[in-house]
């Protein structure tokens, strides 16, 4: 099947996700569609599969115009989508969730499930698949359910399969049946469209790549004419110039010390976690989301229980400390989450304002709150942070994604705590507001506090940090000074194998 | 501008409610005349048994039930704002009756402080029962709603046998205790026929609007039941918020068990807190009003006055039991549709991104 995207554009509020995309798709082959988390990679497929259909441009099957109005349409057309989340019945048969929405009916409106497990077999038997259609699918193995999933297209004759990050969640061994069935597919004549930001699998089973960037199509080329240096350079870009700049400060003492943590329930399999972050300081770190990351902070939060080692802030051993006393003693934390772990959405800005436990007890008296001095403080924030809110007793479910993160970073930072965590603080953010929070994380830096910041934004990494780690699998890289490192080196340790340790050697060396 | 938006609200709103009471109209007609009586005669007798009687008995009656009902509404409201399900008030409530009429009759103590011991003992009794509950969840995961909803059976069934078995008054031929001293009785407000027992609630409605609205732990639930994972990261300790909730929660269905015992029956009787439903109309009542606390007050009322109307609709015109449950069930639908959305508890109601 032949499928244009042409001109493609799509907004979220004032966020230009994809910006005139066009995209060639070819059948029998292998095209991987390549880029950072956020670069735009799942709003074009969404958009192509039916699920966006509020955007600008075209879409062409075999050179005739098309419009979704949902995906049952785009399935209709020939298209198939295997997400990254899988989205079966559990409880149900292998048979019953391939034909789950599209069954074969007999006399009476009675499901032909004879017809239904011949089509299938079939299919089995032309793909080389084996698995007992009888077996309920919480019986399954990830690889497996997969496999059912790829099924689902299949059974509904799709022409074009789309698979969204399909070897984040297999076995090495899995990955190579799945790439085997993949070429088979495309020899058959489909053409396959591969979500990825493994680079490794890209050079060794794509025909054509696609990289994408902040919403934009950087670069279209055939696999033989490009190169795993070249695609991971794209993917990173080159570094915009810094608008920010950083004062050269001494760092003081060590404020947040990490030593030989070993976190339960890890991602991947990775070492203990050693890392300190001192008064004046910003850390960054690096890293594809998924990585470990969040459970990394949810680690130092304190939602996240540890094995061993210890974890001290302000030189005090918080390791088996709840997050009240861990914040009374010092830290805050600017959640990736605003509207889970940032906010509550049905509750007032003055609520959300006033509930970090040490503001808490500076707003109550006895057992009442001062309901004045809640209301004054929250203006103040609003005020400071140009938070744009009718009134503190609005619902913090009004506001704009921007104003949202910009209350919940002016009320983390009226803490006062001597150790700051920034989690992704401008993701989803429009640019202006970006400008403000960097200035605001810069200054509480000069003003002797200590900043653990995780994005997976390299660029605003490399603008604030003073030292940088990158995060791959689990485990962290060693330190590099900001001034010292290039943004291709740590685009490459960021997508690199754990266990391609010499590259990192070399730049170490370097 | 916001005058001529209340304005606009207003006048379509008023359309929309004239046409919900026509429609209700119609149907109680049509149900009434299927019954074969009179329209007339049957409001007459439903408003006359709710808020008439001879020297307002059936008013004094209608505001004692009122009273039943707005406590375990209450007891609902504080535990679902903190997003605790529970729906365990029967069992707390049935829990708390029995406390208070054990300890008044085999504790010996007369009078006001007698009152005092039985009144606390209801509110501990119903309190621990709940957080029970609260434990089940916290230490094994039973979740709240299946914990406090299983426990209702073994509170129902362990008084049940309490008080058919080892503390009968095998002389009145009743599973029931003995009756209470009368000292311990509440007394009757002067020139009336009414139970003090409604005090005692006006009094945990005005400390439930500022433990809602003005206290520290009231915020800390409200945040926990609107995002527990927000309230959590914040440092709220969903621990013992939670089992703190759970028992003021209880602890107000206990007081609503011990003022039925010491204020209306003046013993425990098996079933006497359970067949009346005052539990689970509570629960409707507190979700009828979306969790506001100052309209509990008028909740309850409404299913107070409801339930005393629909019996004397039965008792004087002839309107089968039944039919009178039915027009009973259709008027809380009807109200349900048009109340849920008004009480809101913040003005600002517009969706961001």
């Amino acid at each position: 099947m032949f499928a244009q995207l042409h001109d493609i554009s799509v907004n979220f509020g004032e966020v230009r996700a994809l910006d005139s995309v066009s995209l060639d798709i070819s059948p029998n082959q292998i095209h991987a569609v390549v880029g950072e988390n956020g670069a735009g990679k799942s709003t074009l497929m969404s958009v192509l599969f039916g699920l966006n259909v509020n955007y600008g441009g075209q879409i062409f099957i075999n050179d005739t115009r098309k419009t979704w109005a949902t995906p049952s349409d785009a399935i209709k057309a020939g298209i198939g989508m295997v997400h990254q989340h899988f989205m079966l019945i559990e409880s149900m048969t292998v048979l019953e969730n391939i034909i789950l929405g599209s069954e074969p009916n007999k006399y009476l409106g009675f499901l032909d499930f004879q017809l239904a497990e011949k089509k299938i077999s079939n299919l089995l038997e032309t793909y080389n698949f084996s698995i007992n259609l009888h077996q309920t699918v919480d019986k399954l193995s990830v690889g497996q359910r997969q496999m059912v999933e790829i099924l689902k297209t299949l059974y509904r004759s799709a022409e074009l399969i789309i698979l969204d990050e399909p070897t984040a969640v297999l076995t090495p061994a899995e990955r190579l049946d799945l790439f085997n069935s993949l070429q088979d597919f495309k020899n058959a004549g489909k053409s396959i469209i591969l979500i990825t930001h493994k680079i490794d699998e890209v050079i060794a089973n794509a025909d054509h790549v696609s990289v994408m960037r902040a919403g934009q199509l950087i670069s279209s080329l055939p696999i033989d004419g490009t190169s795993q240096t070249q695609i991971s350079e794209e993917i990173v870009g080159v570094s915009k110039t810094k608008s920010i700049s950083r004062k050269k400060i001494k760092a003081g003492s060590v404020k947040l010390n990490l030593s030989n943590l070993d976190i339960l329930g890890m991602p991947q399999i990775g070492n203990a976690f050693n890392l300190e972050v001192k008064a004046s300081e910003i850390v960054g770190i690096a890293g594809v989301a998924g990585n470990g990351q969040s459970e990394l902070i949810e680690a130092i939060i304190g939602l996240r229980s540890s094995k061993s080692g210890f974890i001290e802030i302000c030189s005090r051993d918080v390791t088996g400390a709840d997050i009240s006393t861990r914040r009374d003693v010092g830290l805050c934390y600017i959640p990736e989450d605003r509207q889970k772990r940032g906010l509550a959405l049905g509750a007032q800005l003055s609520e959300n304002a006033s509930i970090s436990s040490l503001v808490s007890k500076a707003f109550s008296k006895g057992p009442f709150l001062r309901k004045t001095k809640i209301r004054n403080f929250t203006e103040g924030l609003i005020k400071k942070f140009d938070v744009k809110a009718s009134s503190p007793s609005a619902l913090a479910s009004s506001l704009s994604g921007g104003n949202k993160q910009k209350l919940i970073i002016a009320r983390e930072l009226s803490l006062e705590s001597d150790v700051i965590i920034a989690e992704n603080p401008t993701w989803g953010v429009d640019l202006g507001a970006i400008n403000q929070i960097h200035h605001e994380l810069l200054s509480m830096r000069e003003n002797g506090h200590a900043i653990l910041l995780v994005s997976s934004d390299l660029d605003e990494i490399l603008t604030l940090s003073d030292r940088v780690l990158v995060m791959f699998e689990s485990e962290l890289s060693q330190s590099f000074c900001t001034e010292k490192v290039t943004r291709e080196e740590l685009g490459k340790l960021m997508l690199m194998k754990a266990s391609d340790k010499k590259e990192q050697k070399k730049i170490n060396t370097a | 501008m916001k005058q001529f938006k209340f304005l606009y609200f207003l006048k379509h709103n008023t359309v929309r409610y004239f046409m919900t009471a026509l429609s209700l109209f119609f149907i109680l007609l049509l149900l009434l005349n299927l019954a074969d009586a009179s329209f007339f005669e049957a409001s007459q007798a439903f408003l006359k048994s709710a808020f008439g009687g001879r020297r307002y008995a059936y008013l004094y009656v209608t505001i004692s039930r009122c009273a039943l009902i707005t406590g375990m509404a209450i007891a609902a409201l504080i535990a679902f704002r903190a997003g605790l399900i529970n729906i365990g008030g029967e069992g707390q409530l049935v829990i708390g009756g029995f406390a208070a009429a054990f300890v008044s009759i085999y504790s010996g103590v007369t009078g006001v402080p007698g009152i005092i011991l039985a009144i606390l003992s209801a509110m501990i009794g119903g309190g621990l029962w709940a957080v029970l509950a609260g434990l089940m969840k916290l230490k094994l995961g039973v979740p709240i709603l299946v914990g406090t909803l299983l426990l209702n059976y073994p509170a129902r069934y362990i008084t049940s046998y309490f008080v058919s078995h080892p503390f009968r008054d095998v002389a009145s031929g009743m599973p029931q205790t003995l009756l209470l001293d009368k000292s311990l009785w509440l007394p009757f407000i002067e020139g009336t026929r009414l139970d003090t027992g409604f005090i005692f609630i006006l009094i945990v409605y005005g400390f439930v609007l500022i433990y809602s609205h003005r206290s520290v732990p009231g915020y800390h639930a409200k945040m926990t039941g609107l995002s527990i994972e927000f309230a959590a990261t914040s440092g709220i300790n969903i621990f013992n918020t939670t089992l703190k909730t759970l028992a003021f929660s209880g602890a107000i269905a206990g007081l609503v068990g011990a003022i039925a015992v010491l204020g209306i029956h003046h013993r425990f009787t098996d079933g006497m807190l359970v067949q009346p439903l005052y539990a689970w109309t509570g629960i409707v009542a507190a979700l009828l009003i979306n969790l506001v606390p100052w309209a509990i007050l008028p909740a309850g009322f409404f299913f107070a006055s409801l339930t005393s109307g629909a019996s004397g609709m039965e008792r004087t015109a002839d309107v089968p039991k039944e039919i009178a449950i039915i027009i009973q069930g259709i008027i809380i639908l009807f109200v349900a549709s048009r109340a849920t959305g008004i009480a809101s508890d913040t003005k600002n109601k517009e969706e961001g991104n």
